[in-house]
């Protein structure tokens, strides 16, 4: 899936945008893993409000 | 503490927060790609010619030089080798003023005749004429040497470019578009340039694109 860098200009982008999966795996998770935390604070906001 | 069934997803503020963490996060992340695209693109100098410097985008004096297309195998396709000196227009010794200049002339020639109206250049344009992006790689202007009574490719181009209707191309064959002498060595340097900008193999099998792998990309629509 990682593959060797092979770009003109070094980029962190050109490394993680080797093909769709790539880049794609990486905003998910970047994106997704701090909406569990936003998640998780509201649920106990909202269980200490109830 | 009391520990009620509450649902987050009936929450606005949940809601509210994840929409701005995502914009928050999307927008860091165009800046810093807009700031990523710029060593991308910024051309190199005469001095990193020189110095054998590879740049994605060579200094207008990449004129002076010879490009060739060659099959990269570690990157899987065609990148532009800049290599010995080359006469364009009988001289190998185009200032970076002089080249800038001639690009300029070209890219404004370019835009003032709408080559983007049929031709596509690095991406941008139509596709009912043939891709311009590496035309001046294009093997078929050898057989325009002849063709136009020239004794260089770049002579070959500008002279077609004069007067294209007078000289048998391609079924969609291209109209006068009244390009004086001077602008027509413009758009040969401005084409030159462009074929020596590395576009990640961009159009794919360029120099492939005939039957016979001879005619080149003009014939081999």
């Amino acid at each position: 899936m990682i593959d060797p860098f092979v770009d003109v200009v070094p980029s962190f982008f050109a490394t993680l945008n080797q093909g769709p999966l790539t880049l794609t795996l990486f905003l998910h998770t970047i994106i997704v893993l701090p909406m569990f935390w936003i998640y998780k604070s509201e649920k106990k906001r909202l269980e200490e409000e109830a | 503490m009391s520990r009620k069934v509450v649902s987050v997803w009936t929450s606005i503020p949940f809601w509210r927060r994840s929409a701005g963490w995502v914009t928050g996060f999307a927008a860091v992340l165009l800046i810093w790609l807009t700031f990523d695209s710029m060593s991308q693109i910024t051309m190199g100098t005469d001095a990193d010619l020189k110095n054998g410097i590879t740049k994605r985008v060579p200094a207008p004096t990449v004129i002076n030089y010879k490009i060739t297309y060659e099959m990269d195998t570690r990157r899987g396709h065609e990148v532009p080798k800049i290599g010995e000196k080359e006469k364009f227009f009988g001289r190998d010794d185009w200032s970076e003023e002089e080249a800038s200049a001639l690009l300029r002339l070209g890219k404004l020639a370019s835009q003032a005749k709408n080559c983007m109206n049929c031709h596509t250049l690095l991406g941008n344009g139509a596709y009912y004429a043939p891709d311009l992006t590496k035309a001046w790689l294009d093997p078929a202007w050898e057989n325009y040497i002849p063709m136009t009574g020239s004794t260089t490719k770049e002579e070959a181009m500008s002279k077609f470019l004069q007067n294209p209707s007078m000289y048998p191309s391609h079924e969609r064959m291209m109209p006068n578009l009244g390009i004086t002498e001077r602008e027509a060595i413009g758009l040969v340097a401005f084409l030159k340039h462009m074929s020596s900008i590395d576009t990640n193999g961009f159009p794919r099998n360029f120099g492939r694109m005939s039957i016979d792998g001879v005619t080149g990309a003009i014939h081999g629509k």
